[in-house]
């Protein structure tokens, strides 16, 4: 019998297929008591089941690779930090200890106790995290069982359960399933974060689905619409096939662009670059045939550990990114950090009540000449491999961008010296992000061989609107008439000294925004490889010229209203 | 003992990136710590009992530790407050 449901839209995509069913087992333990010479037996088995669970957390973050590693992971991590939890650990221990209880239901009354704290809780947010602890201590009930927490049988199947947690996710799109639906759960849980990242349809909140929905059922899941239809009709399965057409002509026109230039439509190739912070941003990269990387992040190797890295492991990764691009030009960011996060990098710095106005960037690069040294031998070392760039971030001054010249030279006739093939022409940019050195171009150009516009601080310093103040949203929008102008002029002033300017902030990602930064002059954008066929496929739609004789318009725009009636009026 | 003031001024409060960040803290040293906040006190070193808290911006918090190396648990916890938990950028 026909019945549809009606939950939230998690994560895109459309699926067809049978159901799996799994019950929440966890909740259908009844009390049972152990005698006093099964305590120690009943604490082995949980210890082991635990054990078993941080072991499948573990192997479920090393399968997690590149930029999905760095945001996915955090989750993984906070299981498994429950899962070491020294309240809750001692709180079962006790249950079956003192409380004689058997190990299931000792999970059973310490989730419903901690239940009951959340329940109360007005904050949506801190009130969805009852799910992380609800699926730490399922897992761990299922591995009581199974000896181990996998959920089996699921590959080409629609998964209908409670709850699922993050590390689940990973294995179950690994094992091929379709799609997930859940009765709980909202949009705010990790799962549902990852489940976007991870490009699996998701449906939460979808009510009553578990008391009607057997396994082997037919299910067609709306991941947008948030819709779950059991034994669909053929009205419902033309509407299935009809959004899986498009999707699918979507995925494949997007497929198709990795190897299409990309040009506007009427001829005009545009550069896109990639930004990268490890092997696999850069092998997706080249994969889909980025003009280079226009942003290779060098923190994350300084985050790694607790000393900052020697030069030869700096080398070693400068070199690979440049031997990953073969022959496409790659742009490596001197070091990024400030105050804020210098000690975690192994450098001590005094504590500043303002990081954000503090001594970062080349700031902190300048102030420690030894660790920047270091770097630049590194860069310069690599530049024997292939074509490579050098972009200083946080330049207010031509005086920061002289000193670096000064540090660049000397440091290459130093490897040279010692026999080390440098690359005669090692270009050198400067990230504009400070509205000084954007308002003072002209004085820096002749500093440097190329620009980077980081859209995403130079927006926050130019509205004095803190990027991580939630209150100010409205305000940290580039949409805002001075943010136009300044990026006109910057470009502008490199086109005519020759330079090439790239935009590398988010905005650059976004393909609402293309038609916007090419009526602004831009020729060059930067990008997470994630959205780089959308924006490509974004500027193959846009005809340069008509977009460029209408930007005195966009430029004229007084307002944000003026310039999001500007963007609808250019996709149009 | 050593008693502290705090105040949580990072953008979602001791919600779960910064509990686990507070918790991996206090790990690696060896006194007790406490919170206590909106009426309520938890262990600092378990990631569930700071979570339940619910504490959002704006919160004042205060820390206790008790222990050996209480003076530089209290100065490395006080100073991952002022700098927000590290969630700039």
């Amino acid at each position: 019998m026909r019945r549809a449901f009606t939950g939230h839209g998690a994560s895109r995509g459309s699926a067809l297929g049978h159901a799996r069913v799994r019950l929440p087992h966890l909740f259908e333990v009844n009390e049972q008591h152990i005698t006093e010479d099964h305590i120690a037996s009943e604490l082995a088995r949980l210890h082991a089941a635990i054990h078993d669970v941080r072991a499948g957390l573990r192997a479920a973050r090393e399968r997690l690779h590149g930029a999905l590693a760095h945001e996915v992971g955090e989750f993984l991590d906070l299981h498994a930090l429950l899962l070491d939890d020294p309240e809750l650990l001692q709180g079962l221990d006790d249950l079956i200890r003192e409380g004689r209880y058997s190990a299931d239901y000792a999970l059973r009354l310490q989730r419903d106790r901690l239940a009951a704290v959340f329940a109360t809780m007005d904050d949506a947010y801190f009130r969805s995290r009852s799910e992380d602890i609800d699926q730490v201590i399922g897992r761990v009930h299922a591995a009581l069982h199974r000896g181990q927490a996998q959920v089996g049988g699921v590959a080409g199947e629609i998964l209908v359960t409670d709850t699922v947690a993050p590390a689940e996710l990973v294995q179950l799109q690994s094992e091929g399933v379709l799609a997930v639906v859940t009765t709980g759960g909202s949009l705010l849980s990790h799962a549902s974060i990852l489940a976007r990242s991870l490009h699996l349809p998701l449906v939460v909140g979808a009510g009553d689905v578990l008391q009607h929905v057997n396994d082997g059922d037919v299910l067609a899941v709306d991941g947008a619409g948030g819709r779950v239809v059991l034994a669909p009709d053929a009205s419902d399965l033309r509407d299935y096939r009809a959004r899986r057409r498009d999707e699918q002509r979507e995925r494949r026109q997007l497929h198709r662009l990795r190897r299409e230039p990309t040009r506007t439509v009427d001829g005009v190739d545009i550069r896109l670059y990639a930004n990268a912070e490890s092997r696999a941003d850069v092998a997706e990269a080249h994969a889909l045939g980025a003009a280079g990387l226009g942003l290779y992040r060098t923190e994350y190797l300084f985050l790694q550990g607790d000393v900052a890295p020697d030069e030869e492991a700096q080398f070693r990764a400068y070199r690979d990114a440049v031997l990953g691009m073969t022959g496409r030009t790659v742009t490596i960011r001197t070091l990024d950090l400030g105050a804020d996060k210098a000690d975690r990098a192994g450098l001590t710095l005094p504590r500043e009540p303002n990081p954000a106005l503090g001594c970062r960037g080349v700031r902190l690069s300048l102030a420690r000449g030894d660790i920047f040294a270091i770097q630049m031998r590194a860069l310069l070392r690599a530049s024997g491999y292939g074509p490579l760039r050098i972009l200083v971030p946080m330049v207010a001054s031509r005086e920061e961008m002289l000193q670096v010249t000064a540090l660049l030279k000397s440091t290459r006739d130093a490897l040279r010296a010692e026999g080390h093939h440098v690359a005669d022409e090692v270009p050198l940019g400067a990230m504009i992000e400070v509205p000084a050195a954007a308002l003072a171009l002209p004085s820096l150009t002749d500093t440097v061989d190329f620009l980077s516009i980081g859209t995403n601080d130079l927006v926050q310093y130019m509205l004095a609107a803190d990027r991580n103040n939630d209150a100010l949203e409205a305000l940290q929008s580039p949409l805002h008439p001075a943010v136009m102008r300044v990026l006109r002029d910057v470009i502008r002033i490199g086109r005519m000294r020759g330079l090439p300017v790239a935009v590398c902030g988010e905005m650059a990602g976004d393909p609402a925004f293309v038609p916007l930064l090419l009526a602004l002059g831009l020729e060059e954008f930067s990008l997470h490889p994630a959205t780089l066929l959308e924006v490509r496929q974004a500027i193959r739609g846009c005809d340069l010229g008509a977009l460029r004789r209408r930007a005195g318009a966009l430029l004229r725009a007084r307002d944000r209203a003026g310039i999001e009636r500007w963007m609808r009026q250019a996709t149009t | 003992m050593i008693q502290r003031d705090l105040m949580i001024t990072n953008r979602l409060g001791l919600h779960a990136r910064a509990t686990a960040r507070l918790v991996q803290l206090l790990s690696g040293y060896r006194c007790n710590a406490t919170l206590v906040a909106k009426g309520r006190e938890v262990n600092a070193k378990s990631i569930m009992g700071v979570m339940l808290l619910a504490a959002g911006p704006g919160t004042p918090v205060v820390l206790r530790v008790d222990g050996e190396d209480e003076i530089a648990a209290a100065n490395a916890v006080a100073a991952l407050f002022e700098r927000r938990f590290d969630e700039d950028s």
